[in-house]
C-alpha cells in the first residue's frame, strides 16, 4: 500500500466564484495527487464578519476588476463562468444562506452527492447553462426541509467557524493536512504553490485526464 | 525579423513584497517569451488613497499575508524575510523618497533601474534595512552598480517638480487602468489591453501572450540569445 493520502479542506460557498475555480481544479486534482479531499460548505457572510472584511466587490474597483479577472480566469481553467445581469444584487442582497444550509444537509445526509449539487448550485449562480445534478426530487424536498433545523444551521456555523479558526477573511480557503503542518492557502490563485508544498506535479488548472490514477 | 515583442508595463511600489515576486518572475521571462518589459515605479500609497486600503490593516489579512509572503519567498525563490516591525515598515516609513528616486533613475539612467530596484527590495524586505533616509537610498543605488557621485546627483532631484510629477503621472497611469494595489502587469496585445492584479497571474498572462509557463524559475538554458 502506498503512502497516506494527504487531508486537504477545501472552505467554499457558492456565492463566491473564485470557490468555484478553486474547487473544480481540485476536483479534477484528486484522482491526481496523493489527496484526500474534503469538501466544507461554509457561509461567506459569516466569514466577512467574523473577521472585519468586507466583500471585494463593494469597492467599486475592485468590482471592475473582479467582473474581467473571473471572466478570464473562467475562460482558462475551462468554467463556463458568466457573470449574471444582476451582479450586485447577487453578491451582496440575495446572499447563499439557504444554498449552503442546503449543501450542509447533502453533506450530513448524502456525501456522495456533494460535489454534484454545489457544482450545480454554481451553475445556477454562475453560469446561463443549467445541468441536473441527478438527484431525485424526494431526496431534494426532503433535504430543503431540513435546512432551518438547528442541526442544519449549526452544522454551517461551525464550519465556518473552522475557517475562521484557521485564519479564513474571505472564501475560497484550502487547508492542506502535511506530515509536520498545517498551510491555509487562500484563493483560487495558491494551487501551484499547494502543489509545490505537497511534492506533487502542478499541470496547469486543466491536467490531461489519462494521469488519473486508477 | 520576428513577430513584434508585446509591451508589458510592470507597475510596483518596493514597499510591496507581492511587487518584488511579480518583478523577479517577470524579470526571469522577459529573455524567454517576445516581451518588452516597461518598468513603471508608481506610489502605492497614492493607489490606495480614497480608494482602497492596505491589507495588512486588517489582522487576520495581516497575519495570512505574513505566511504567504514567506512560503511564496521560497517557492519563487526570491529571499524574502519578513523586516521585525513589519507594521512600522508598511503603515509608518513608507516609501516616497524611494519611488521617487526610482522614477529620477528611470527618467536619467534607465537601463540601471532594475537593478536599482531590486537592492531597495533587498534592503526593505530581505535584510530588514531602512529605505527612507538618504544615506539608505544611495546605498542601494551604490549596491548596484551606481558611482556615489551618480547616485548624489540624482537623490538631488528627488523633490524637483520634474520628478514629483511623474511619479504622480505613473501612479495615476496605474489608477487609470483600473488599480486598487499594486502590483499590476498592463499586457498590451494586438487587439486588447488586460491589466492583471498581484504577483499570482502569471500563469494566466503566459496564456494571454500564447507563450508557455514554466513556473515561477524557468530554466535558464531556454532564454533567447
Amino acid at each position: 500500500m502506498g503512502p497516506v493520502p494527504r487531508t486537504l479542506e477545501l472552505f467554499y460557498d457558492v456565492l463566491s466564484p473564485y470557490s468555484w475555480l478553486g474547487f473544480e481544479v481540485l476536483c479534477r486534482y484528486k484522482n491526481i495527487w496523493n489527496i484526500s479531499l474534503q469538501l466544507r460548505p461554509s457561509f461567506i457572510a459569516g466569514i466577512m464578519k467574523d473577521s472585519g472584511n468586507q466583500p471585494p466587490a463593494l469597492l467599486p474597483r475592485k468590482a471592475q476588476y473582479l467582473r474581467n479577472d473571473v471572466r478570464l480566469l473562467g475562460q482558462y481553467v475551462q468554467v463556463p463562468m458568466h457573470l449574471p445581469k444582476d451582479f450586485f444584487s447577487v453578491i451582496l442582497e440575495k446572499g447563499s444562506l439557504s444554498a449552503m444550509r442546503f449543501l450542509t444537509a447533502v453533506s450530513m445526509e448524502h456525501p456522495e452527492m456533494l460535489e454534484k449539487v454545489s457544482r450545480e448550485l454554481w451553475m445556477r449562480v454562475w453560469s446561463r447553462a443549467a445541468e441536473k445534478a441527478g438527484m431525485s426530487s424526494e431526496q431534494a424536498r426532503g433535504l430543503l426541509e431540513k435546512i432551518s433545523t438547528p442541526k442544519v444551521k449549526n452544522k454551517l456555523k461551525e464550519t465556518t467557524e473552522a475557517a475562521c479558526k484557521y485564519g479564513a477573511f474571505g472564501l475560497p480557503i484550502t487547508v492542506a493536512h502535511l506530515d509536520n503542518q498545517t498551510h491555509m492557502l487562500f484563493g483560487s490563485d495558491r494551487m501551484e504553490l499547494l502543489a509545490h508544498l505537497l511534492g506533487e506535479k502542478w499541470m496547469g488548472p486543466v491536467p490531461p485526464a489519462i494521469n488519473a490514477r486508477l
